[in-house]
Order: structure tokens, then sequence, then C-alpha cells
């Protein structure tokens, strides 16, 4: 694809522990074009958080390090910027004005100290000083230190000593400007009585409601891509299906893209375009959502899919995969899969397979798929089938 | 009374041996408020359930956070007292029949016999009325697996006095057989002789979890309550456990409450479900009946609100909830689901806190010119508005909701004065509409079929300021 908007190119992230080093993202490549979702599944530990947070250069250095790889971000006038590489100043640019996070759990991601209406507000004093000005009719580039210390005051920045200084309409206009575009917002996402919402607190208001307040603060400055980090796990079922249809409006009314992350394999065949598995810091396999669900070709894929329990499998009777997550403290250099895998082959603890790409649009990492002369009478046959345990 | 209505099938191996059988348990909360922690109010945390578990099957409790399904199982476990009710323990269905037929009869006119009799089955039976020596057997034969493993485990304590713990309080065994018998029963959940002597911090979350298993098997009990066993694990993981915990049911005959959000687990892992809702019980029916044919429309909205990996074709995108859960302080009265039911009709319990939720959430402008609401009951009030127009503007908006229908009388305006009286209703009761089905939709029990969207009422068109279908485009 030559659409894209942001491109991973063989990322690496490790962090440094008195025990070793931890491989938890380990040569991650992806690409998203506008307008697409693209999901990252995996259990825990596999690295699809770390991936977001390495997006938006959130991962603490130390102990964390980016040890290879780029990041590509593509503006709408066609120029790159590496955000592994760029400085701080550009990157606070980039946060929640390009690229927006939504966390897990929307009870720890809002300041309980703050109403909501100053958390929201707190994005537009960031990046939209401009828009705010022009609504309450004042020229922003005349604008001085005052009148913007307000705008940002709405996000809870300075003490009201501000005031005297500049004109009080102006004042009371820049605030009702910014209150606007904070009811607005959050009008967007579907809140009832969005004024009667920003005078309160993260504690008065339901998990769905939180959430809702995290969706309007990430979207308010229209974002090119929304990184998603499993969005609903904290909500009950009703809920978690109206917040997702609410983020595929908003998908759909602003063309942007989105990267879902998610351990729930049954959300990705609804509500995804394309899907990465990812496995101890690595994916194994990637391609469009029905796809790889209907017809998964690594071993881990085989085996998640087959351990969600349908109305079809009998109890007790549920495939599991045996063992557990390897640990990822300098991994040895072979498929991390090898150990639970029941076509393991010894060149799969010999060596790491890498992405191979069995059809246009999909790619799995696995040996078995690599046409290759070095393997090809190594790799035998699929042993058995997924045993079942018990 | 349906409170021993058959859960499950009546063919199955059920030979009339009731684990639990729960009567009208009701659990509530004190809310305290003031310097002197004056009781003002109560959380109806459970509100009138009556339940019954025949032995070796899997009940799956299912609700969304807050409906009361976890201290159910705390109080089938003996962990918080029943504010009310009756809990039974291990009885027999006409023990059970005759329990009825002698609680219904006035105390007086009891033979001795009779009344000799009742005082036998409480005090071998009843939780809170058992004799000291039946209670200890109770708390033997009543474990409990909860949700978050790692709280549940005492983090200095070593697997082999965790698990070994229970045996040593009950005096079973001691020295080398405790070692040996903890290690075989770690071996049964599959774990082994290696991890005696680990921490709990040492341990995965599926391990800990099998740890926590092991804990409530040690006493060989008849009946575990899972309180969301697996909705801490990764899926892979999960399998693992719902299979160890279906081999040991089939294995020890063990008899199981899963309490879970998960439906596709429930679905997997319960003979008969029963749905909650604000304390109270929905629907209860064998699970593969309630999920292909649900009669209550809250199962219906969980059920389509499930994302599925087979993609069901028949969606109907009409079902789902409006507004928020209310709060169990103040439960809604009639059918507790109607203020966010998609189906709900005038005979579900409309009242005047429904007109005034529905205001504040959806006319601001207009809740606030409210000056004073002079309340009768619950289903009757006079509303002070600030001006004669309001009061006119708040006839129309309620001439809009689907509350209207219910009303008793027309709506009176004198002056700025608005009185409104809507019919009263009682709280609905679960009753069996179907051999084994029980619901609690008002609709349903008329019918006998769960209500369905389209031949919904009239009045439910007026999209957009109608409280019941607000976000139904």
């Amino acid at each position: 694809m030559s659409d894209w908007l942001l491109k991973v190119d063989d990322l690496s992230v490790r962090f440094s522990g008195s025990k070793g080093v931890t491989h938890a993202v380990d040569g991650v490549s992806f690409e998203v074009s506008p307008g697409e979702t693209l999901a990252l599944v995996g259990e825990t530990g596999c690295g699809k958080s770390v991936t977001a947070r390495a997006i938006m250069r959130l991962v603490p250095e130390p102990p964390g390090i980016y040890e290879s790889g780029s990041i590509l971000l593509r503006s709408s006038d066609g120029s790159t910027v590496d955000i592994a590489l760029a400085d701080q100043d550009d990157v606070r640019r980039i946060r929640g004005d390009r690229i927006s996070l939504i966390f897990q759990d929307p009870g720890k991601a809002l300041n309980p100290s703050l109403t909501i209406g100053r958390q929201v507000a707190e994005v537009f004093g960031e990046h939209r000083l401009g828009m705010i000005f022009e609504a309450a009719g004042l020229d922003a580039s005349k604008a001085g230190r005052v009148p913007r210390r307000i705008v940002q005051q709405r996000a809870g920045v300075v003490s009201k000593t501000g005031y005297g200084i500049i004109h009080r309409s102006a004042a009371r206009r820049l605030r009702r400007a910014v209150d606007d575009a904070v009811a607005g917002a959050l009008a967007e996402t579907g809140i009832p009585n969005p004024r009667k919402i920003m005078s309160s607190y993260p504690h008065e208001l339901s998990g769905g409601m939180k959430q809702r307040v995290m969706i309007a603060q990430a979207l308010a400055c229209d974002p090119d891509l929304l990184i998603a980090d499993e969005p609903t796990t904290a909500l009950d079922v009703t809920i978690q299906a109206r917040i997702l249809e609410l983020i595929g409006e908003m998908q759909e009314r602003r063309r942007m893209a989105i990267i879902y992350i998610t351990h729930d394999l049954s959300l990705v065949r609804e509500f995804t375009h394309r899907v990465a598995v990812m496995y101890a810091g690595r994916i194994v396999e990637t391609g469009p959502s029905l796809d790889v669900l209907a017809n998964p070709q690594h071993p881990y894929t085989q085996g998640l899919l087959a351990s969600i329990p349908r109305s079809g499998t009998a109890r007790g009777q549920l495939s599991a995969i045996p063992g557990s997550v390897p640990q990822l403290i300098s991994p040895p250099p072979q498929c991390h899969f090898a150990e639970r895998c029941p076509w393991a082959a010894p060149v799969c603890h010999k060596l790491s397979p890498v992405l191979t790409e069995i059809e246009p649009g999909r790619a799995v990492s696995c040996w078995r798929f690599h046409r290759n002369d070095l393997v090809a009478d190594e790799m035998p046959e699929p042993a058995s089938e997924w045993v079942t345990q018990g | 009374m349906t409170a021993h209505a058959t859960l499950g099938p009546m063919s199955s191996a059920d030979d009339g041996n009731i684990v639990m059988a729960l009567k009208d348990v009701v659990v509530h909360y004190p809310v305290k408020e003031g310097v002197l922690q004056r009781v003002v109010d109560f959380v109806r945390a459970v509100d009138g359930v009556s339940l019954t578990i025949p032995r070796g099957q899997t009940l799956g409790l299912v609700g969304e956070s807050g409906c009361g399904k976890t201290t159910l199982g705390k109080v089938i476990a003996g962990l918080v007292p029943a504010t009310s009710g009756e809990i039974w323990f291990n009885v027999t269905r006409q023990d059970l029949d005759e329990l009825d037929r002698l609680q219904r009869s006035v105390p007086g006119e009891l033979s001795k016999v009779e009344r000799e009799r009742l005082g036998q089955l409480q005090s071998k039976h009843r939780l809170g009325g058992m004799a000291k020596e039946a209670h200890r057997r109770y708390r033997r034969n009543c474990q409990v697996v909860f949700q978050d493993a790692f709280a549940s485990l005492n983090p200095r304590q070593l697997v082999r006095d965790i698990v070994g713990r229970p045996l040593r309080v009950y005096h079973e065994v001691s020295g080398k057989d405790l070692d040996r018998q903890v290690v075989d029963l770690l071996d049964q959940v599959g774990l082994g002789a290696q991890h005696l002597l680990r921490y709990p911090h040492q341990f995965s979350g599926g391990q800990r979890q099998r740890i926590s298993i092991a804990r409530a098997l040690a006493l060989n009990p008849e009946f575990i309550v899972l309180d969301e066993p697996t909705s801490a694990l990764d899926v892979s993981v999960q399998a693992q456990i719902l299979n160890l915990l279906a081999d040991l049911q089939k294995e020890r005959n063990l008899t199981y409450l899963f309490i879970t959000h998960d439906l596709g687990v429930v679905q997997h892992m319960a003979d008969t479900i029963a749905v909650m809702y604000l304390g109270r019980i929905a629907e209860t029916g064998p699970t593969a009946a309630v999920f292909n044919d649900p009669l209550h429309p809250y199962t219906r909205v969980l059920r389509e609100s499930n994302p599925s990996l087979d993609g069901d074709s028949d969606r109907d995108d009409g079902w789902r909830l409006s507004g928020a859960v209310p709060s169990p302080v103040d439960p809604p009265r009639g059918c507790r689901l109607h203020p966010r039911c998609p189906v709900a009709a005038d005979e579900c319990g409309w009242q005047i806190d429904d007109v005034l939720h529905h205001l504040e959430e959806y006319n601001p402008g207009l809740f606030d010119s409210i000056g004073r609401v002079d309340r009768r009951d619950d289903f009757s009030a006079k509303v002070d508005m600030t001006s004669p127009e309001q009061a006119c503007q708040l006839r129309d908006a309620v001439t809009e909701l689907p509350a209207h229908a219910a009303l008793a009388e027309p709506i009176h305006v004198d002056g700025s004065v608005v009185q409104m009286t809507f019919k009263p209703v009682s709280d609905v009761e679960v009753m069996e509409v179907r051999p084994g089905r029980l619901t609690s939709c008002v609709r349903a029990q008329q019918t006998g079929m769960s209500p369905s969207i389209a031949a919904r009422p009239e009045i439910k068109s007026t999209e957009g300021m109608s409280h019941a279908s607000n976000s139904d485009t």
C-alpha cells in the first residue's frame, strides 16, 4: 500500500532491568492507511500495548530503549516525520493533535481532582489556541501571554491573577469560547446534557460515560490516527457495543485511522479491517480480519481461536494451548512459539522465522511457509491436530 | 409461589436432590450519613431472589456490573448475611414442598409433629438456623473461588500453607500426610510437587487460579461458588481453567454456581442460567433455550450486544438499552428495566421519577425550571413550575414520552402547577411462562412470548424525545 498514514518498520523496544534486557517489542512492522482500522491482537505481555505507546513515544527512557526501527507519520502535504527520532517538542505537537490515545481504564486515565470540563479544555489549550481566540473574536497573533494563559487556565494551569490585566469582557469571551468548544466535543460523543457533565468530576460518572469523555478528549483535535488500547475491556457488554459503535461513527465521519488494541478476537471480526496477531513481542500473522479469523494459518492464531468457548463445543472440550507464554528476558533466537507448537520442527528451535507473504495482503511468520530449501526437508507434516487437554 | 419451579431439564439425572435453594433472598446494604452515621437508606443489592440448584449441575449467573451477582454469591457462601429470605442447603424436592406447606400455614395451627419437623429441617438445612455441627459441615461443603486470584491468596504464605490450610483447620491430616495430600491436590489442578514451596507472586495468573481451585477442592466440597474465575485471564489460559473445572465437576459430581459477565463462557459452562438485573432475576431457564429464545428484553439485549466470532446474520440493531443503570438505592417500580427497555409498554410501571430523570437528561432547561415536586406517592405528584408557559411545556414534553400511555388521568395544568397521575403498579414477580422458563417481563408473562420490537406501541415512534428509545437510531 502506498497511501499509508503511519508506517512502523522493524520497531524494537527493550527494557533493561536487573534480570536482563526484556525484548518487549521485537522487529514489528506494519502500516495503517487513512480510514482503516487495524487490530493488534494478543494476550497479556505480547507487547501490543508497548507498541502503541512506542508510537506516541510514551515508553519511558530509561528503562525503555528504542533499539531499532522507524515510526513514520505522513502529513497531508506528503512530508513524513520519524517519531522515533523526533525531538520532544515535535512529539508533543503530534500527541493529542495528530495521534490520540484512548486508554483501557477510563477511571484511571482521568484526573480525579479536575472537573471533566477542565480536562477536555486542556487539549484545546495545548493544540487549538488559535481556534479559541478566533471564536472569542480576538486576534491570536496579537494576544499576549495573559489571554493565552486564560485559555490554558481552563485547563487548570494558571491562577486567577491574570484577569485584572486584560479586559474583563475579553476574558469572559475567551472562557465562553473554551466552554463552547468543550461542550461541542462532548456532545459529539453522544453525551446528553454536556454542560452538566463539564462541571462534574470523574467519580460522578459511570464507566461508559467516562469512556465517552475520554473519546471526546482524544478526538477534540480531529486526529489522523486514534490508538485505542482496549477501550472497552473495563465496560459491560451493552455499553461496550455503544462505545464501539461511537468509535466507528466518528471514524466514518472523519476518515481517521484506528489502531485497535485488544485481546478479544470476537471484537476484531466486527470492528476492524485488518488484524495483526502478536505473540511474545512479534507479529506472527497479519491479514484482512475476516480472512484471518476464518482461515488462520499460524499455529498460535489457530490455537487462540480454538480456545474461545463457542456454542458448539462440548463442555470440557475446549482446545487450550498447552504451556504458557515464554519469558522475554534475553530470549534465544528461535520461534518463540516453538515450545507450545504441535508442528514444531528442529529448525523452529534454531532460527526465528520472518513474516512471509502467503497471499496478497496476508503474511505469516512460521517456518512452514518458508519456501526455502534450507528447511524444506526438515519440516515435518503436522504431527497432530490441536491436542485437547483433559 | 413460583420459587421452586424446576430449573433445568426435568428428565436429567436430577433425583430431586437440591444442593442449594434460595427463597426470596434479600441483601440490603445500609447507606449511612452524617456524624452519627445514621442509616438513611438502603442499597438494594439483592432484592428478592429465588433459585434452586440441583446436584451435579452448573447454574450460570449472568449480569452486568452492579446487578448484585457477586453479592448473591457471597450470601450463598455465607460471607454476607442475608437481610431476609432463606437459604436451604442439601434438601430434597419433597423437603422443599413440605417446607412450603408448613411455612404457608398459620403457626398456631401446626400440630406438634409438624412443628418438630419444621424445627428439624431448619436446624439441619437452613443457613443461619443450622445447628453448630451442621453449619460446620455446610462451610466445608461450600467453597468459593474468587475473581482475582492474586488478591485472594496470602502473599506471605507458601502454596503448601495456602492449599493445606483448610485441611489443617478441619484436622484432616497433618505433617507428612498433609504435604502428600497437598501435592495430590496440586496434581489434580495441573500443578506439581515442585510448586509446593513457592509464593503466590512466583506464579502466572492462570497458575494462581489453579491454586485457588486446589484450595477450594481441599475439603472435597459438594458445592463451589465460582465468582468470575476466568475474567482476569487470557483466552488460552481461560480455556485451560474451564476444561479443568469441567473435568473436576465430572469426576467429583460437583455443583457449581458460575458467576460471570461473559456470555460465551456461561453458554459453554452452564446447564441453566439466571440473568440478573438490578438485584432481581430477569430470566431463568435452560442455557440453550434462554440463548436461542430469550423471554426477557434484557437477555435479548445482552445477546445482541455480545460480539460473536461466527457472525450471526439475524442481528437486530433495535435491541439496545438507553440511558444508564438506575441507582439500586431507589430502583424503578414495576419492571426494573422499563426506563431503559426498548419494548416497554404502558403496563411496565411508569412513575414520576421516570419523567424527571428524562427531563434532567434530555431537557435540562425545563428541568431547571421545576420549582417543587409535591409527591403523593411514586406514581402521582404535583409539579410546581416557575411559570404557566413552562407548565404547558412540561405537559407537552410528557405527552411525547412512552410513559404518557400509562397516565391514569389526563395531565391537569392549573396555572403553573402540573398534576400527573400514573397508574400504580406493583413490583413484578418472576413467573413461569413455559415449563422451566421463568421471566419477570410483564409483557412476556401476558403473551408467553418475548415482546418483539416491531410490534411495540405506536407512541415509541416519536424518536428523539422518547426516553426508552432515545438511542434507537
